[in-house]
Formats: structure tokens, C-alpha cells, sequence
């Protein structure tokens, strides 16, 4: 299976993390808008940071969709297009965990889990240095992160 | 959530997950940061307690995501059952027990305590309870300083009081903590009332252009 990219968001919408692991093929170029009529692929030229916009607005609308028809401990644990598949995990603190992987991949809920308990937890949340809260989008900088999620995903996925 | 499921669940993480480290290295390292705070102060106790409640607050934003990390707990549904994991698990195996961790943002340590305080005094509207501290680790060989004011000033141990209300923020409860007693000032128990003060809405993200 092929990760594509992967995403952190703090309690404030903030996005603190992403990292993509694939060069972006056309295909998937109108990912984060499938819900759109996906016409015109790759007629304009989105930043990554218009991709993690697009990716939290997303995933927060359809939590709280989930939610309001599910119950207040409802949540999605990922949703499929024709083109990838999008992972969400969510911890009580509000952080949000999202990766999107090709449709071969099994459910990473466990594999996200296993990235905010083993790997944000330990290095970034316990590093005394790193600040609690990102105002401004500085966002996670640990390189002891990075390496280790680079690990994670190419050793364990 | 049940009780009893509670305290297992924090008896088990105490018992598996959580670094152990001498009792008497926390107690010393904390009435040293207290001690000086004092200095620091010049006696001035008020701002003692308001210095220990930003250290715990700084500490507690952090520790919740361990706590979360090792018991894999879901969001507590209301204000009781909060209460219930904070005294169960919690405070027995995570808020409160032998030291670990050097989180040196403000101060400088996270504490989990072997501690299982009692939940009681419930006020009717289910926003107010008491956590009574049967033993509390943190004040072991303490006296309160002979000047004359310490004994109604100070709070010793004011720092678990921010320590639960970064916690609790961080999962979307706003609260207010205070000690109302404290066997060092020679009350009978060691009492601190906590009351929620709102539920935090989800933020949005800020709107576009």
C-alpha cells in the first residue's frame, strides 16, 4: 500500500504537522474536494497548505455530521473516493490525526493510534522544548519525530 | 463509567505502564521549588499560590496526553464521570505518584502520585465536588513556615490545582480548582474544590479571506 500524506491538527484547527511521501500524481489532485463534481483535474495549482485547509474542513464536517447522527461518542474512521482513502483518528484532547493512504490499505485507526501514543506523546508533547500550543501554525518541529514517523510508516505500514 | 471499572483500569496502568521513582525525590524536589518560591516572593503567599497554579497548568496541558497515551480512555461524557476518573485513575495512577518526567516549560516536572482521593460533596447541579486527599505525597515532612502567615496564606500543595485545570482544558472542561483545607494548616483534611465552569465549544478554523 502506498501512504500518501498524513496530517496533524491541534485543538485550535491548527495545522501542526503534514508531510507527504509521494509526489502528487495528477489523479489525485482533486482529492480533498471529491465531494465537488471533480472536473478540470489540476486546473489550479493548490499549495500544501491549501491541501491541509481543505483536509481539516473536511474531516471537521463530517465529525460533526457523524456526531450529530450518531451521538456525541460517534466518530468516522475513514472515508473511501475513487482515487484514495482518508484515515482519521481523534483524541479526546481534540487532536486530530489524518492520513491518506491508496484504496488497498487496510484501516489505519490502530496504526494512527499507535503514531499519537508512541511517537507525538513521547517526543513531542514530553519534549519540554517544544511548545504546548502552535499559535501561528509554527507546528511541530522534532526531528526525532520526523525520523521516527518516517520509520513508522516506510517499516511498519 | 463504573467506579469499580475506574479504579481497575488506573490500578492496572499503575501497576504496568507507569516509570516508578522515589516518593521522597518528589517530595524534596517539590518543597524545594515551593521553598524558593517563597524566597522569590519575598513571602508574598498570594503569589505563591498563583505561581504554583501556572506551573501545574503548564504541567497539566502536557500531562493529559500521557494520561490518554496509557489509558486509552475515551471523552468522559459529563462532569461525573470526570470526576470519578480523576480520583480513580487519575490521581492513582497518573496525576499523582512517585515523579517522572521533566517537563520544564514553567518548572519543571510532571508528577504522578499513588494517591486515590475521595470524590464527595456533590452540589445538586453536578458542577461542584471535593476531592479529599486521605495522604498526600507532596507535603510528606512538611511544615508550613512559623511566621504567622503561611498558616492561612499558603497553599502547599496549590500546584495540583492548576495541574487539573490545564488537564481538564485540554479536553474541552473549563474548571476552577482551589484548596478550601489542608492538613498542614491543621484542618482535619486536605480538601479541594473543583467546579466546572463551562464546557469548551470546538474551535473553527479562522474564516477564510
Amino acid at each position: 500500500m502506498v501512504v500518501y500524506s498524513f496530517y496533524i491538527f491541534d485543538r485550535h484547527a491548527e495545522c501542526i504537522y503534514k508531510r507527504r511521501w509521494l509526489p502528487r500524481p495528477t489523479s489525485i489532485v482533486g482529492k480533498s474536494r471529491s465531494e465537488a463534481a471533480p472536473t478540470g483535474l489540476g486546473q489550479t495549482v493548490r499549495s500544501s497548505d491549501d491541501d491541509s485547509k481543505l483536509v481539516f474542513g473536511t474531516v471537521f464536517s463530517l465529525r460533526n455530521m457523524v456526531r450529530k447522527l450518531g451521538g456525541e461518542d460517534d466518530n468516522f474512521v475513514s472515508f473511501t473516493t475513487s482515487q484514495y482513502k482518508l484515515h482519521y483518528y481523534e483524541t479526546p484532547t481534540n487532536t486530530k490525526f489524518v492520513m491518506l493512504t491508496d484504496l488497498k490499505s487496510p484501516s489505519m485507526r490502530i496504526a494512527l493510534q499507535q503514531i499519537y501514543i508512541n511517537l507525538f506523546v513521547e517526543y513531542v508533547v514530553k519534549n519540554p522544548l517544544s511548545p504546548t500550543e502552535h499559535p501561528g501554525g509554527v507546528g511541530v518541529n522534532n526531528e526525532l519525530f520526523e525520523e521516527s514517523l518516517e520509520q513508522f510508516v516506510v517499516c511498519v505500514i | 463509567m463504573s467506579s469499580n471499572k475506574t479504579s481497575r483500569i488506573g490500578e492496572e496502568i499503575w501497576k504496568t505502564r507507569v516509570d516508578k521513582v522515589n516518593a521522597e525525590l518528589v517530595t524534596l524536589t517539590y518543597g524545594t521549588i515551593v521553598a524558593q518560591l517563597c524566597q522569590d516572593y519575598d513571602s508574598n503567599y498570594q503569589d505563591v499560590n498563583k505561581q504554583l497554579e501556572k506551573m501545574g497548568y503548564n504541567i497539566g496541558m502536557r500531562l493529559i496526553e500521557d494520561f490518554l497515551a496509557k489509558s486509552g480512555v475515551g471523552r468522559c461524557a459529563n462532569f461525573r464521570d470526570t470526576a470519578d476518573m480523576i480520583a480513580k485513575v487519575g490521581l492513582n495512577s497518573d496525576t499523582l505518584k512517585g515523579a517522572r518526567i521533566v517537563d520544564i516549560s514553567q518548572v519543571g516536572f510532571k508528577i504522578f502520585l499513588n494517591v486515590t482521593p475521595t470524590v464527595t460533596n456533590w452540589t445538586s447541579d453536578n458542577a461542584q465536588f471535593s476531592l479529599i486527599f486521605e495522604e498526600n505525597p507532596l507535603a510528606d515532612f512538611v511544615e508550613l513556615p512559623d511566621d504567622g502567615r503561611a498558616q492561612d496564606e499558603l497553599w502547599f500543595s496549590n500546584i495540583l490545582c492548576g495541574v487539573l485545570r490545564g488537564a481538564l482544558e485540554m479536553v474541552q472542561m473549563q474548571i476552577e480548582a482551589h484548596f478550601v483545607s489542608d492538613v498542614l494548616r491543621g484542618d482535619d483534611t486536605t480538601e479541594m474544590r473543583v467546579s466546572l465552569v463551562r464546557y469548551i465549544e470546538d474551535e473553527m478554523p479562522p474564516e477564510e479571506e
